[in-house]
């Protein structure tokens, strides 16, 4: 399954790129947004896991779109991903 | 007999109830009550984005509007910094400048930077500068460049265009500032009036009878709960409040302080906006009471999205009515001076009850006497600081006035 994910706000500093398209692996369950969480935080970030999770959510400070919706309005990280879904990860903590 | 309260003697229900958000009406949103809502603002109110949008330039307008305070073509020195709340600032700015309706902004601003960035390194700075300039020019402004080590070592004010002002040793510099050990707490607050003070000299400069500050309401609310830990609860109206009045000629306006990070961050992405970013450093909550505060605030507000605007509205409810003896040499708070003492004299005087010698030749009275001669010269002379800068006034360069 494909998902778009696009970095904005300083966590494209975190991943090193401003969007990408991730080809998920297959697996026997849906891939929830939870699980795309600690998919990316293992696979492609490019800090310490501080800086982008807090236990099994994003760290407070860092919103999440999915296909321009606010994630809370998505039951956040059970949402259960589509083919080719955009989801924007923004930070609000790279200020100064 | 009356049952009222019984209710509370048994389990959950004495306390605050928990916003199931899943409970939340997520189908329609909450103002125009037909589209579907693409945000959900303090965990409970939904907004589609035509809504959410206008809400929030009605919301800016709203404040500066109500309070009456800028007339047309006033400037206005607003201070850019980095993060969410000055990209949309610079936004909402721009929209209401353009408008052709009665509600068209018609102040003139005057976009500064008070570049404070050491931590970074000189590339990184020059980045940093380099995108901020990109970022004014995209909303057709421009923004001139402060260095802070160049105001406080030198109370020099020199604006520039560029990056051309970066020095490589200015981060030396501000360290070698303190040849005592500083705390974190009165370094921060130390730095904190320095770059209120610069900018207000800045506005005077460029003739400015305003200054717009980015700070929004999580910013306020630990501002609140740090100045009572400070002992500056005086000064809570002004430096909280819509209007900072204690220079007689610039006022500090906080346009953005009844909103969120979020709600900014939503206004940004949802007007593709992309903020400018700096590298992150880490930081230690415990190291100053401001950082301790604060993430007490953003926590709290976590769990509780009522948090900080309850904190906001109960400080906008305090004054102080006590009688103000003179301004604070260094950050111009009021100087307060009670009929009763305050437990800062007593410590005073206890210390100097144990530490004076007596003349054993007097009689008890007249030494009674003699040392509340001696207290009352010192303790009632007005004081050149107030409470919380008499204990950093100590590592203030003497600028030779009174």
């Amino acid at each position: 399954m494909k998902v778009n994910c696009e970095y904005g706000g300083g966590c494209d500093l975190l991943f090193g790129t401003k969007q990408e398209t991730y080809e998920l692996p297959s697996s026997s369950t849906a891939w929830t947004v939870g699980e795309l969480l600690l998919w990316l935080a293992e696979k492609h970030l490019k800090t310490t896991q501080e800086n982008f999770l807090q236990g099994d959510s994003v760290r407070p400070g860092i919103l999440v779109m999915i296909n321009e919706m606010d994630w809370e309005l998505l039951d956040t990280t059970n949402y259960v991903l589509k083919e080719n879904d955009t989801v924007i990860f923004f930070s609000t903590l790279h200020g100064g | 007999m009356c049952s009222i309260g019984n209710e509370l003697e048994n389990g959950s229900e004495k306390y605050m109830p928990h916003i199931d958000k899943t409970q939340v009406d997520k189908q329609k949103c909450n103002k125009c009550k037909e589209a579907t809502p693409c945000i959900l603002l303090r965990g409970k109110d939904s907004y589609c984005k035509p809504c959410f949008l206008l809400n929030t330039n009605h919301k800016f307008k709203l404040l500066l509007g109500k309070s009456k305070l800028i007339r047309p073509r006033d400037k206005v020195l607003v201070t850019y910094e980095i993060g969410h709340p000055s990209t949309a600032l610079l936004h909402l700015i721009r929209d209401g400048l353009n408008l052709n309706t009665p509600k068209k902004l018609t102040f003139d601003p005057v976009f500064v930077f008070v570049d404070d960035q050491y931590h970074l390194s000189l590339s990184e700075r020059k980045d940093v500068i380099s995108n901020i300039l990109t970022e004014a020019a995209h909303h057709e402004f421009k923004i001139k460049f402060l260095s802070f080590v160049d105001w406080v070592l030198y109370n020099r004010i020199i604006l520039s265009d560029n990056s051309d002002y970066i020095k490589a040793d200015d981060g030396d510099k501000i360290v070698s500032l303190f040849t005592k050990k500083m705390n974190e707490t009165n370094r921060k607050e130390f730095f904190n009036i320095e770059k209120k003070n610069a900018l207000i000299a800045v506005a005077k400069q460029l003739e400015c009878k305003f200054i717009f500050k980015p700070d929004i309401s999580v910013d306020v609310a630990s501002n609140l709960l740090i100045n009572i830990s400070l002992g500056k609860g005086s000064q809570i109206s002004m430096d909280t409040g819509f209007c900072d009045d204690r220079d007689d000629s610039v006022k500090v306006l906080s346009p953005l302080r009844l909103f969120d990070m979020k709600e900014l961050a939503f206004y940004n992405l949802l007007n593709k906006l992309n903020p400018v970013a700096i590298r992150q450093i880490k930081v230690d909550p415990y190291s100053s009471a401001q950082n301790l505060l604060k993430k007490f605030v953003t926590e709290l507000q976590e769990g509780y999205p009522a948090t900080v605007t309850t904190v906001v509205k109960t400080g906008d409810k305090l004054v102080s009515d006590i009688k103000v003896l003179g301004k604070c040499k260094f950050c111009k708070g009021p100087v307060f001076k009670n009929s009763e003492l305050n437990s800062e004299e007593s410590t005073h005087f206890s210390k100097l009850v144990s530490t004076y010698l007596p003349d054993r030749d007097m009689s008890k009275q007249d030494r009674f006497d003699d040392i509340k001669k001696t207290f009352e010269s010192t303790v009632y002379m007005t004081p050149q600081h107030c409470y919380s800068c008499s204990k950093i006034s100590e590592y203030l360069l003497d600028d030779g006035s009174d």
